[in-house]
């Protein structure tokens, strides 16, 4: 027994501080509208959104929500609509580390920016958002959060409002995000008829009691769209088409936030609805089918698709973001992996490979958000032989690129072998896993192909005769170099990652 | 009394009628207005069963929607501004700046 304990509420601290740093960036530009002082927005948004981090950490290695003796897995009472559990905290560390990286590098995008604080508060308010939905536990709180992440988002993608492209952008993810947030509530309404409640644990209840049985029309649907929604978050298929407009027109860094921390956060409330709220085998007794096989067709035809039209782009900034479609089809594999008793090694791979995601793709946007600070062009071509003038830069970003292609040393091979014995695992009691198993390894090799493609610009191709001095912004610099020298760590430091993502992931299925 | 079932079909026509909207017309604002059929199903369905099942969770969910459909459009609002200084136009199919 601590001599002094911490209030219940204060478990949410990562997501609490990042709220109280959203609302001290509004304060300033209420102080000094149209502030430039680009050191202290964006130092007091990495200083908030680095505390943010050392509290999930410190909570980590505190035990906070780990399983008590009592039976509670987390230090929240379920009926608050919020539940801190080790998976909640793992992804409120990736949030808040894509978080403090993109801040550190929009403090040389924004240059000449003229709405500094504006953009400052809106990527805090959504990382806010993001860190919510973590830790949500009632439909209810899963789509406040969600809208809390989605809107800042919208606002963020259209922020260069002089540039058409951002604003299409804008326009698309806006349009599609409106969309799909009312296909998902409708999903939420149609569960809340055949069950009469919205926290996940009460609903499970009701559908494993079987009282939820001459339901079984409405729950299914409500389900099928629940999926719809989740879909959108992470750009998989079917609501994939909005992602590579959105990140090809917005400013890079955000791009960069949406495609890392927006789908991670996605994909937390896919593993906490689906494993929570609709207990596999007693799902299938109600509506006649398991969810399983409805992630198994979208991973198969996510990570497909994303990878084939990625093989065909010439902008550079588009190819990545049908990479981060791909992507989002391996992580889908950690849901389609599930089984009645068990499955925790596959999601916790999945999880592992967002974390991992975070810092290489995180990384490779902002190596974009360099390009775009030099001014030196969209395409492949326009890369040509940047490696002489930029060696560090152009290292990180090879590094970045062989890590989401999953080439051995770095850590993105090691989530996707996870990955893939865990499918294989899953393939005893199911199938079709050997299928979703093939795929990722075709997929992946197929893959390489167009990430190689850019290193050779970088690497091998003769630069351009005529180019300007490249500059050397220490923002964006420091934040790749951090995000190139994680990705190499985290293979010395994989052994906890591991325990940290299959712990977290037993905390839901087991 | 009206059976919750009628009120189940009230909304799914509802919900209907804005998904129709949503992938038949062009002008962004209508666009609007569709989503907001579609969320207005949702609060349909809401209430209605939260009387058949007799708690008050759905009910109080609806207020929470409506205040987020009301957050939504403002920033869908601010966007369509944006669009029409820059593109003189609010139809959805104009800006193809980005083909793939």
């Amino acid at each position: 027994m601590a001599i002094y304990e911490l209030p219940q509420w204060a478990a949410l601290g990562p997501a609490l501080l990042l709220a109280a740093t959203a609302l001290m960036l509004f304060l300033f530009d209420s102080i000094s509208p149209r502030s430039t002082n680009r050191s202290l927005l964006a130092g007091t948004a990495a200083a908030g959104s680095l505390a943010s981090l050392a509290v999930a950490v410190w909570f980590t290695a505190a035990g906070v929500g780990t399983p008590t003796a009592e039976g509670g897995r987390g230090v929240i009472d379920p009926t608050h609509g919020f539940v801190v559990d080790q998976l909640a905290l793992y992804f409120m560390i990736v949030v808040a580390i894509v978080t403090a990286l993109i801040v550190v590098a929009s403090y040389d995008y924004l240059v000449d920016h003229a709405y500094q604080a504006e953009y400052y508060s809106l990527v805090i308010l959504a990382a806010t958002g993001m860190s919510l939905m973590a830790a949500a536990d009632s439909l209810v709180t899963i789509f406040i959060a969600l809208e809390l992440a989605s809107l800042p988002s919208y606002a963020l993608v259209a922020i260069l409002k002089d540039n058409r492209g951002s604003v299409e952008a804008g326009l698309k993810y806006f349009l599609i995000g409106a969309l799909s947030s009312a296909i998902f509530v409708y999903g939420i309404s149609l569960v809340y008829g055949a069950t009469g409640h919205l926290e996940l644990s009460a609903i499970a209840e009701v559908i494993t009691d079987g009282e939820a049985d001459p339901y079984g029309g409405l729950l299914g649907l409500g389900l099928l769209m629940l999926i719809g929604g989740v879909a959108f978050k992470t750009a998989s298929v079917p609501f994939h088409f909005w992602a590579p407009e959105a990140y090809e027109g917005a400013p890079a860094p955000i791009s960069a936030f949406l495609s890392s921390a927006s789908k991670a956060a996605g994909f937390v409330i896919a593993f906490r609805i689906f494993t929570e709220a609709f207990p596999l085998g007693e799902i299938g007794a109600v509506i006649g089918f398991d969810w399983t096989v409805a992630f198994i067709v979208l991973a198969i035809v996510t990570m497909t698709l994303g990878n084939f039209a990625a093989a065909t782009q010439d902008n550079v900034k588009r190819m990545l973001a049908y990479s981060s479609i791909g992507h989002a089809g391996y992580a889908l594999i950690g849901l389609a992996g599930l089984t009645v008793d068990g499955g925790e090694l596959v999601m916790g791979a999945a999880m592992m490979h967002l974390l991992v995601y975070g810092f290489m793709n995180t990384g490779a946007f902002l190596f974009v958000a360099l390009a775009e600070h030099w001014g030196v062009g969209r395409t492949f071509e326009d890369y040509n032989g940047l490696s002489a003038q930029a060696p560090v830069a152009c290292a990180a970003m090879a590094v970045f690129l062989f890590s989401l292609a999953g080439i051995p040393p770095f850590g993105g091979f090691f989530s996707k072998y996870f990955l893939f014995v865990g499918a294989i695992e899953a393939a005893a009691a199911n199938m079709a896993m050997l299928v979703v198993a093939a795929a990722l390894v075709v997929n992946s090799a197929l893959s390489l192909y167009y990430y190689s493609r850019l290193v050779k610009a970088l690497w091998i191709e003769e630069p351009p005769a005529t180019r300007d001095r490249l500059a050397q912004p220490t923002g964006i610099y420091a934040a790749i170099v951090v995000a190139a020298v994680m990705t190499i760590v985290i293979l010395p430091g994989f052994g906890p990652v591991v325990d940290a993502a299959i712990g977290a992931a037993e905390a839901v299925v087991g | 009394m009206i059976g919750v079932e009628y009120y189940v079909l009230l909304s799914m026509a509802v919900f209907s009628i804005g998904l129709v909207g949503v992938l038949t017309r062009r002008n962004a604002l209508t666009f609007l207005m569709s989503v907001e059929l579609m969320l207005n199903a949702a609060n349909i369905n809401l209430i209605a069963f939260a009387f058949y099942h007799g708690n008050l969770t759905g009910q109080v969910f609806a207020l929470f929607t409506m205040a987020l459909a009301a957050a939504e459009v403002a920033v869908g609002l601010g966007i369509i501004l944006v669009l029409y200084r820059n593109f003189r136009d609010i139809d959805v199919t104009v800006p193809t700046t980005m083909r793939w």
